[in-house]
């Protein structure tokens, strides 16, 4: 996963990863794999939270399952909103019934301590397909 | 100088009591927390559509009254009327519908609310059986398995699966992850994007609900197999997972919409589903399953508690010599048999929600309608009576969706001349009264 992650974010090649050349039985996901990156491989990439406002309905699924969010806004354990001013890891509020994103810094997708994870609970879980996570 | 509050939203049902927002002495700058919903609520105070003087239709269309006149017209359209109707209240507080009940008692008025065309029904038939509705909190801590039975709660209240499905709980820490969804419904609505891997999605074929139930009643009871093709639609492979979810989980709450309180077979399948609840009740051992009602006005369920507590009965009364009498009626009935000469109108729209023939009828008798914005039965209204918005610029008492009190608060001043519901009810009632 974190191979995969660093491919993303352009910081290694798929050359990169030895049983993917050395192993003929992965060629063929090897072309793939190389065939969808394309040019895009190598080049470095940034994490990017896209919320699209004309979809978003400020449901606030976003900020409640948010596992950083949930760390530090204790509030949203019970299914309540965070409290205000935001704490400075949180991620994701609700404002004037949108949602906003408040600090990439913090994501776990990032690095965090060394515990970079591949998360994707936000955009699974927007029942409005409001929330994109990207690599730009 | 800005500061920041805590209130409550009367946007819809759910009644979210961690909405923060920063006014001034003026107006409210900022909103934190709320959804679409509640943000339109509170659109709705410099809208456009909003009512700013009592008017009345004449030969020449409306006119613009002052306050002491209006009231004495309503006075005098009230009087000359025999049989009139009250209808509404639920997006008023509680105070102002016992108000509302002391002027249907003492005018001798049909008076009844949204709920009778709504979840009224469901509550009705549950309480004959015995069964009870849980409250969000229980559900936030124990609840393992949520079955929205026929309603989209995505778009209905939008903040009420970010409460209970994805929140943490006190005994169930992992949240989302322990708690499963089960969804019925005749198409994939928003609310199916929520759903996740362990989840149940069930597609049903259209008014064949009570098929369902009555095979899972089977079912659960042991020694029956579903049949090789499924029924209505759905899956052997989905029936047999219903039954396990129905028969591992602990604590189970059903969630029943109006697509399951508005099928053909007249109130068969609320019997039906019911029963199941029951069932499932006496054969759990630990745990339990439990309803929880959906209805979309902020205080609807207020009304069924006000109506109860002062008249015996939660909908649909009838008063006659200032005494609530039996009646099968209700108030779509009441319109149909034009049962009626006066239609008193308080914060809905009945002719946009109701069926072209109703409305048609409601129409042809003269309304009076107390109500805080434009709406369709704003245009062909004799009367109107403006209000404040609860829970914005009046404060009162509303019932939540899980029949909680909650206190609205006062945020900011109504514009100048706009009284309360509170207000404008007891002056009728006042004038009623000399």
């Amino acid at each position: 996963m974190a191979f995969s992650l660093e491919l993303l974010k352009g910081n290694v090649k798929i050359e990169d990863c030895t049983p993917l050349l050395d192993d003929p039985k992965y060629q063929e996901k090897y072309l793939k794999l190389k065939d969808l990156l394309k040019s895009e491989e190598g080049k470095k990439k940034e994490l990017k939270i896209n919320i699209e406002n004309e979809l978003c309905d400020g449901c606030g699924i976003c900020v409640t399952i948010c596992p950083v969010n949930a760390r530090y806004c204790y509030s949203i354990l019970s299914g309540k909103a965070p409290d205000y001013p935001p704490d400075t890891h949180q991620l994701f509020m609700v404002k004037e019934g949108k949602c906003e994103l408040l600090n990439i810094k913090y994501c776990r997708r990032l690095e965090t301590e060394g515990k970079e994870r591949e998360c994707r609970v936000c955009e699974t879980y927007c029942p409005r397909e409001a929330l994109k996570i990207e690599y730009i | 100088m800005s500061e920041q509050l805590k209130i409550t939203c009367s946007g819809c049902s759910l009644l979210c009591d961690d909405i923060i927002i920063i006014k001034d002495d003026k107006e409210i700058k900022e909103i934190l927390g709320a959804c679409q919903k509640g943000i339109n609520k509170f659109n709705q105070i410099k809208s456009k559509n909003r009512i700013l003087s009592p008017l009345y239709k004449d030969k020449g269309g409306l006119k613009v009254l002052e306050w002491d006149l209006a009231l004495n017209k309503a006075i005098q359209i009230i009087k000359n009327a025999k049989k009139p109707l009250i209808y509404g209240l639920s997006t008023i507080s509680c105070e102002s519908q016992i108000l509302a009940l002391k002027i249907a008692k003492k005018i001798d008025a049909f008076i009844d609310s949204n709920s009778t065309i709504c979840q009224g029904k469901f509550l009705n038939i549950a309480s004959e059986m015995g069964i009870t509705t849980t409250t969000l909190t229980e559900i936030i801590n124990k609840s393992d398995l949520i079955i929205l039975w026929g309603t989209n709660i995505v778009e209905s209240i939008p903040r009420l699966f970010s409460k209970i499905l994805f929140s943490r709980g006190k005994f169930r820490m992992t949240g989302r992850e322990i708690k499963n969804l089960i969804i019925v419904d005749i198409y994939k609505t928003a609310s199916f994007k929520v759903m996740g891997t362990r989840d149940l999605a069930i597609i049903i074929r259209p008014n064949e609900d009570i098929e369902l139930i009555k095979i899972l009643k089977k079912a659960v009871k042991g020694d029956y197999t579903f049949p090789n093709e499924g029924i209505s639609g759905i899956d052997k492979q989905d029936l047999e997972r219903f039954k396990t979810f129905l028969l591992n989980s602990e604590h189970i709450t059903i969630l029943p919409g109006q697509a399951l309180l508005n099928q053909k077979t007249n109130g068969d399948a609320i019997k039906e589903l019911l029963e199941l609840v029951n069932l499932l009740n006496n054969i759990k051992n630990n745990g339990r399953i439990s309803l929880l009602m959906v209805g979309g006005h902020y205080n609807m369920v207020g009304f069924e508690h006000m109506a109860l507590s002062e008249t015996g009965k939660n909908q649909s009364i009838q008063f006659k010599n200032g005494e609530s009498i039996k009646s099968d009626d209700n108030i779509i009935s009441k319109i149909q048999k034009e049962d009626f000469d006066l239609s008193i109108i308080i914060g809905t729209d009945p002719i946009s929600h109701f069926p072209l023939e109703i409305s048609k009828i409601l129409s042809s008798k003269p309304i009076i309608l107390i109500d805080n914005k434009k709406s369709g039965t704003f245009l062909i209204a004799t009367l109107i009576l403006p209000t404040s918005i609860t829970g914005i610029e009046n404060k009162g008492l509303a019932f939540r969706l899980d029949h909680v009190p909650i206190q609205l608060k006062k945020i900011i001043e109504p514009p100048s001349l706009i009284q309360s519901d509170y207000e404008l009810l007891q002056k009728i009632l006042d004038r009623l009264n000399k």
